[in-house]
């Protein structure tokens, strides 16, 4: 439904605004915000009423952050940065800050350099991978973002550290930006980092190009006040013989609906979507996931994994698209839920359309319990209630963790589970 | 150190223990038998604290402590343990943290140091070596994808670890190949001492060849019917059960 009178005029008011600070924008860039902010004042923040949000009712926000009194993101004990001590981190204050990163072959530029530099390259991609049409959340943060974080790897280069871009204290606004063009034959591990404290709404975008034969490993990890909002759209697109890899961990925000998507648009793609959502009291976690499999003999997997305590409520809904000409497609989709607590609640929900005859999609989703026979067992030979209730939560979530390819990262996400779940009796 | 009263338990409602009286000495070592489903597991269950029995009726002194008042890790700590008839997977705990964490909380409780990577690892090797069994065990996942007789195997390396006051084993025997019943009797006969008890439930008087038992009783019905030495289990492989237990199982079925 259309945006309401009052935040339609509101977020008019801002983006008129917007226009005036960014007047130096070329104009293909011009355009692509103004159609992105028509098409969000014509569907509007998303709400129950919307299928794709049943379970996910951000009504919530639809009065605009300004109406909601909600702030920027404060800032909160920044995690550190455990990405190695080799590792190039690229932290984001106000405005757009890259420190200190030189690997070569990776270019970590500010809008206004990469407009500079790479205007074409940009051109070429930003605001066409992550396509605002039918998305309202996705045309908010085209109409407005303020800055973005551009990732440019030089084909070939294999890039030996990752690159940590660092959402802390009010990053570009409410809008945080990236764009990440892997060149052909390049290999890069990207990880974003997203936190802040209060109450606020952060909507963010990313945007990845894989171009042939290219490689990139990305992990988004969300810790997030749990007064926060946080909504965020994950979109690739795959050229021939190319691999994304995503990881969600999902761990703050009082409301946090993530929307991954990759289209395996040559033969011979790869992809692996996967996540992990800890949350706890009344926090609720939302993936909505994408495959869309455009050319023949690509393969896909996604295994998603949810640990949920208190009163909070998960949702997965995973769509797996298989093209005509899509021949010989392998997609796995799995999503797995640990329930630690009675009051918490799953929705789960598959969703292929199948369009191709020589194709392997399989699909399964579970919600269960801790195994009380296994706390039993290790109990039985003088572990306490609450360690053995860690390490079986622990051992569930292992498989998913084990996807995260930033030692390092995998680590702390560990640990931070682990301190999560923590609990003295039993 | 353990004394058994008048133990009645029920499970949904279906009588299974009708008054079951047992004491046991330090240093001595005792075989239940009995028919299948004549409640022997259960026994072993209540003793090492899982839930879902009813106790009607009866009390378990431990050291002169209340054993049905302790929670399955403490009596542990105090130095029991069961050797399960069915050791249970648990995917993505690997054997070695799971017997650090084990043996460290057991440690402590027993006012002695927790003990370091190296110095536990040593001691894993050590202990797990008789067992016939390769380090590398210890880096898989508690019991997961082990054969019947790696399951029982690693029970014994689990107690052989712990060294518990109490070693309860439930038809650790069953199933097992006579080259790894006799690697599972060294290692009990390994940890036998004067002030070390064990129940060694078992099915077949086979297992009584190798851990020779002081005493013998039989299970029936929810009670033990008749206690001997030895010779007890020599009757019972050549006779069977029925001339003590009659009707057993049949009773047990019919919820009488
Ligand atoms: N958890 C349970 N729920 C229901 N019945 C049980 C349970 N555990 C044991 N029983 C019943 O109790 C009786 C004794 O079982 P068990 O102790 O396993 O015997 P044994 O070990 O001597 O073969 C059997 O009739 C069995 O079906
Ligand atoms: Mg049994």
């Amino acid at each position: 439904m259309p945006a309401g009178i009052a935040s339609a005029s509101l977020y008019l008011e801002r983006f008129s605004d917007l226009l005036d600070r960014t007047a130096g924008e070329p104009s293909w860039l011009r355009q692509r915000r103004e159609r992105a902010m028509e098409r969000f004042l014509s569907m509007g923040v998303p709400t129950a009423r919307n299928e794709e949000y049943k379970y996910t009712d951000l009504s919530a926000l639809a009065g605009g952050e300004r109406l909601l009194g909600l702030q920027q993101p404060g800032l909160a004990a920044i995690p550190p940065a455990y990405v190695g001590d080799d590792a190039k981190a690229v932290w984001f204050g106000e405005g757009l800050a890259v420190a200190g990163f030189a690997q070569a072959g990776v270019r970590v530029m500010s809008l206004r350099e990469a407009l500079l530099a790479e205007p074409s390259l940009l051109e070429e991609h930003l605001g066409t991978i992550a396509v605002p049409d039918q998305h309202a959340l996705c045309a908010l943060n085209t109409a407005f973002f303020p800055e973005a974080a551009v990732v440019m790897v030089e084909p070939g280069t294999l890039a030996k550290e990752p690159v940590h871009l660092m959402f802390g204290d009010g990053m570009g606004g409410r809008h945080p930006r990236v764009l990440i063009v892997a060149g052909r034959s390049s290999s890069v591990r990207i990880v974003e980092t997203y936190s802040g404290a209060g109450s606020f709404w952060r909507n963010a975008v990313t945007e990845i190009r894989a171009t042939a034969n290219a490689r990139v490993e990305h992990c988004r990890a969300q810790f997030e006040s749990t007064n926060a909002y946080h909504t965020g759209v994950l979109q690739g697109l795959q050229d021939r013989d190319s691999y994304i890899g995503s990881f969600s961990f999902s761990f703050g925000a009082k409301v946090a609906r993530n929307d991954i998507g990759t289209r395996l648009d040559g033969t011979g793609c790869e992809c692996s979507l996967d996540g992990l959502y800890a949350v706890r009291d009344s926090q609720h976690v939302d993936h909505h996931t994408a495959i869309d499999h455009a050319a023949a003999h690509c393969n896909s997997h996604q295994l998603y994994k949810g640990v949920l305590d208190g009163n909070t409520r998960g949702v997965f809904n995973g769509k797996i698209f298989v093209r005509r000409d899509a021949q010989k497609t392998d997609a796995v989709q799995s999503n797995k839920n640990l329930l630690l607590s009675d009051k918490a609640e799953v929705n789960t929900k598959p969703q292929l359309e199948i369009d191709a005859n020589d194709v392997r999609c399989t699909h399964g989703a579970t919600i269960g319990q801790l195994d009380a026979t296994a706390a039993f067992y290790l109990r039985s030979r003088g572990i306490s209630a609450a360690d053995a209730r860690n390490m079986l939560t622990y051992a569930f979530a292992a498989d998913a963790l084990d996807r995260v390819r930033v030692k390092p990262v995998r680590h702390h996400f560990k640990s931070l589970l682990l301190a999560r779940f923590a609990r003295e009796d039993g | 150190m353990l004394q058994i009263r008048n133990l009645r338990v029920s499970v949904d409602g279906q009588k299974i223990l009708r008054g079951v009286n047992l004491d046991i000495q330090p240093g001595s070592l005792h075989a239940i038998m009995g028919p299948n489903g004549s409640g022997k597991s259960t026994l072993a269950s209540i003793l090492a604290g899982r839930d879902g029995y009813e106790i009607e009726a009866g009390s378990i002194t431990y050291h002169g402590q209340d054993l049905l008042e302790m929670d399955p890790e403490i009596r542990a700590r105090e130095g029991i343990f069961l050797a399960f008839q069915y050791p249970v997977e648990v995917p993505g705990v690997t054997t070695m943290y799971f017997m650090r964490e084990a043996l460290n909380a057991v440690r402590k409780h027993r006012g002695k140091e927790e003990l370091s990577a190296g110095d536990f690892l040593r001691l894993a090797r050590q202990k797990i070596k008789p067992l016939g069994m390769e380090a590398g065990m210890l880096k898989r996942a508690v019991n997961e994808g082990f054969s019947g007789g790696e399951k029982k195997r690693s029970e014994i390396f689990q107690m052989s670890m712990l060294e518990p006051t109490l070693g309860i084993l439930d038809e650790t025997d069953s199933g097992l190949d006579i080259d790894a019943l006799q690697v599972v009797a060294d290692g009990v006969n390994a940890l036998r001492s004067p002030d070390r008890a064990f129940v060694v439930i078992t099915h077949y008087q086979r297992l009584l060849n190798h851990i020779v038992p002081d005493y013998v009783h039989v299970l029936g019905d929810g009670r033990i019917v008749r206690s001997g030495d030895k010779t007890l289990a020599l009757e019972l492989e050549r006779r069977g059960y029925s001339w003590i237990v009659p009707a057993s199982g049949q009773a047990a079925a019919a919820g009488a």
